[in-house]
């Protein structure tokens, strides 16, 4: 009886501590965002190496840096994680039977961090804007747009040509919306960014730092949990990895060769999802590459897997084209169409009448890179002589198109009519032999346009388009670098939106 | 004075260094066991009998490279010092001889380029002119001169008010001949000292823009664009910097070092160190005590 009444205290006793210990593991368990929400407001601390010089997207452009002013401003359209078109400001849009306009129906009730309504005319002056402001760097994306009207929430897009790239178009590489009373003066507006996006500037130190906090009239605030971001100028890239290990940042972009670095402290390394893809530039207006033999010959003379092994430590891939393989518009029939041949490459310079060492250029580029040093040499090997000259001013002649030999490369773009037009079309920023454009390329585009993107036969019209595009003498394509970041643990995964740094959901722990 | 300096240990140290340097120098590109320029597949690989210093981030030969980069090192910071000593000390001797105008136009310009910051101002230049190393040196020679219009003209003034020279002057000697006869002799060993000392200056500054990229074009190797290079890629080959920097330091130190033994054994009290060692080297020789 004795023994019975001990076993009964001692099992309540043990039930009282498994009662106490689940009580307290339950506690912990389900009180984690009540533990983050005590530990206070959460702040990405983001070095890029991308840090925007301009905070008008008109001036600011189509480059990498539109990440980082997707902070700031929301626009018309976005991308999904397959790259398709959803909607952001608009919240829906369809086009007439022709195929020559497209309606946006803007959302209701949204406004700009100074105040100003989100509505039709907002976006209509935004489009207007990009096509005629003196600086824009976007009108040349912009020219199938005839005209723009605006109703109440609504935008009317009236086209020069059946277009069915335009919500494609509409995303956060070209049209991102600032308020239409800030862009009344686009000098303040560089430096003084004012949009609808998911956080607002509080503090902006040119080409230094800039300090925001989260928008709480942005449309999507619900899904955005991260309260401040300090985003600052990226140092040295070999100082990076010790930043985030300290905890100076907790989010970056990185160099390849710190990737193991990176590893080894315990961060997160990952590879987002992208379009990009390096060239060689070259002028046929110009001589050697007038002659098609030469050009052939330098499309032989490039070692694809070289530029992928030293410059990205095998995290990148080869690309003969402007995109990475696995893109929609990449055109497996065009693969490896000029293969590697320095042979082949030196019989047809002496056919052209050129011995080695007789070409003598300038490699004209912005920034002393590994990747001009490695062209420098595969040309070498070939016997054509490359001086590479840094040119702090590059971007004017060769946008100006003086240049005979260059290196560019591209994140992308969301439209892959876009990325093609950029590099093959006659008034292609990216294209340095300005008008040519390869013979066919026009018909194969304007056939892409006229294609609705969820028609069956889409992406064949957009691969031969890339085919047409690809027998361009003025572009050799090399390889295409990882998107590569790195995070603390603390930040949770980020949606892998092609090209795009997407905050949407994303969570961090603690402070 | 050579033989002065040379009498003392860290005179010959100093010597000797920069005496290696400079064959280095002249005979480093001839004395590169591997084309510098050329990339090869085995890429930042650790030291080995074929590449005694390992490779970089292109597969180049790191030892190859060092040995080419040191003329470029070697003539920029020549530049930089030959040019700070045209232009300044040569002023310097003549603000004292040629009129309060020359004097006091010479006074201002020094003192505004002590203000400038010469590495900025370096950048600033081959933005200007173009990305080179010779233009870059000479702007920086330029800012670097006041050093040499000061320390000459210091020494100038004192000469300059001695009677054997006002006696010169009086006797009918003509400037020229005064500058020459008396005044050089007298300044040559504060500029000497300068001399060795802006040397080291020129190394660092030389060094510095190369390291940012300023002034010489890729893929010509110097010694501070190796090791901004090297920095890349720690994480492979984390000795890469060690080499580059120690020629970096060793050359500045044996200018230093070089300056401080002309100082030691110039002028009267120069002479009377050397003097009382060699007492001493005497004595000792003979078996006797110090």
């Amino acid at each position: 009886m004795r023994t019975t009444a001990r076993r009964l205290r001692g099992a309540t006793l043990a039930l009282a501590v498994t009662a106490t210990l689940a009580s307290t593991l339950t506690a912990c368990g389900s009180g984690s965002g009540a533990s983050a929400a005590a530990s206070g407001p959460t702040t990405l601390k983001w070095a890029s190496s991308y840090f925007p010089t301009h905070w008008d997207p008109v001036v600011s452009g189509s480059g990498a840096q539109f990440r980082l002013l997707s902070l700031v401003y929301a626009s018309l359209t976005r991308t999904d994680e397959n790259g398709k078109a959803v909607p952001d400001l608009a919240e829906k849009w369809e086009y007439n039977t022709a195929g020559d306009q497209v309606t946006f129906h803007v959302r209701s009730g949204l406004k700009f961090s100074d105040g100003e309504p989100v509505d039709g005319t907002a976006v209509k002056a935004a489009i207007e804007r990009a096509k005629t402001q003196k600086n824009s760097a976007l009108f040349g994306d912009l020219t199938s747009i005839k005209e723009v009207t605006a109703s109440g929430q609504d935008v009317v897009v009236k086209l020069s040509q059946v277009d069915h790239q335009i919500p494609q178009l509409l995303g956060q590489r070209v049209l991102q919306v600032a308020s239409p009373k800030a862009a009344q003066d686009p000098a303040k507006l560089d430096q003084t960014p004012v949009g609808a996006g998911p956080f607002v500037v509080t503090q902006l130190v040119p080409g230094t730092k800039v300090v925001l906090k989260k928008n709480p009239d942005y449309w999507d605030a619900a899904n955005i949990h991260i309260d401040n971001v300090e985003l600052v100028s990226a140092p040295d890239a070999s100082t990076i990895v010790s930043g985030l290990q300290t905890g100076v940042y907790n989010f970056a972009d990185l160099a390849p060769a710190q990737a193991d670095a990176a590893k080894k402290a315990g961060l997160d390394v990952f590879v987002q999802p992208g379009f990009n893809a390096a060239n060689i530039s070259l002028n046929v207006n110009k001589a050697p590459f007038n002659n098609p033999k030469v050009v052939d010959a330098v499309r032989h003379a490039v070692n694809r897997k070289e530029f992928v092994d030293k410059l990205t430590f095998g995290l990148g891939e080869a690309t003969d084209q402007p995109f990475p393989e696995k893109y929609i518009a990449y055109d497996p029939a065009s693969k490896n169409r000029w293969p590697y041949d320095p042979e082949k490459a030196k019989q047809l310079l002496a056919e052209a009448g050129f011995k080695p060492g007789d070409i003598k250029l300038d490699l004209v580029i912005p920034d002393a890179t590994p990747a001009a040093e490695i062209i420098q040499s595969q040309f070498a090997a070939i016997g054509i002589t490359l001086t590479i000259k840094v040119d702090k001013n590059w971007s004017k002649p060769f946008f100006a198109k003086e240049l005979t030999v260059s290196v560019y490369g591209t994140t992308g773009r969301d439209s892959a009519v876009q990325t093609l037009t950029a590099h093959f079309g006659p008034n292609g920023p990216l294209n340095l032999s300005t008008p040519y454009q390869p013979e066919g390329f026009e018909a194969a585009v304007a056939k892409v346009r006229q294609t609705p993107l969820d028609a069956p036969e889409y992406p064949e019209a957009l691969r031969a388009a890339t085919r047409a595009g690809l027998e361009s003498r003025a572009l050799v394509f090399t390889y295409s670098a990882p998107n590569l970041l790195a995070k603390s643990k603390s930040i949770s995964a980020l949606p892998a939106n092609p090209a795009h740094i997407d905050w949407t959901g994303v969570r961090i722990s603690g402070r | 004075m050579v033989r002065r300096v040379l009498s003392l240990a860290s005179g010959r140290l100093a010597v000797g260094i920069l005496l290696a340097i400079a064959l280095l120098a002249i005979l480093g590109p001839l004395l590169a066991p591997q084309d510098p320029l050329a990339t090869s597949d085995n890429s930042l690989t650790g030291p080995s009998a074929a590449h005694w210093l390992g490779t970089d981030y292109l597969g180049r030969d790191v030892f190859s490279r060092l040995l080419d980069g040191s003329r470029v090192s070697v003539v920029g910071a020549l530049e930089v010092t030959l040019m700070a000593l045209v232009v300044g000390a040569v002023p310097g001797i003549l603000s004292v001889y040629l009129g309060r105008v020359f004097e006091w136009l010479t006074l201002r310009i020094a003192d505004t380029l002590i203000a400038l910051p010469f590495l900025l101002f370096a950048v600033a230049v081959t933005a200007l002119l173009g990305n080179g190393i010779t233009q870059a040196m000479l702007v920086t020679g330029v800012l670097v001169s006041p050093l040499f219009y000061r320390v000459s003209r210091a020494a100038t003034l004192a000469v300059a008010r001695s009677q054997y020279v006002e006696a010169a002057l009086i006797s009918g000697a003509s400037l020229g001949w005064v500058i020459r006869r008396h005044v050089w002799a007298k300044v040559l060993p504060p500029i000497a000292v300068a001399l060795a000392q802006t040397l080291g200056v020129g190394f660092i500054i030389v060094s510095s823009l190369s390291f940012l990229g300023i002034g010489v074009q890729p893929p010509e190797p110097t010694w501070g664009g190796l090791l901004a290079s090297d920095l890349g890629y720690l994480d492979y080959r984390p000795s890469a910097p060690f080499v580059p920097a120690l020629l970096i330091m060793a050359t500045v130190w044996a200018s230093n070092l070089l300056a401080d033994a002309i100082r030691d054994v110039s002028g009267e009290s120069g002479r009377a160190l050397v003097n009382t060692r060699k007492a001493k080297a005497n004595q000792l020789a003979a078996g006797g005590t110090a």
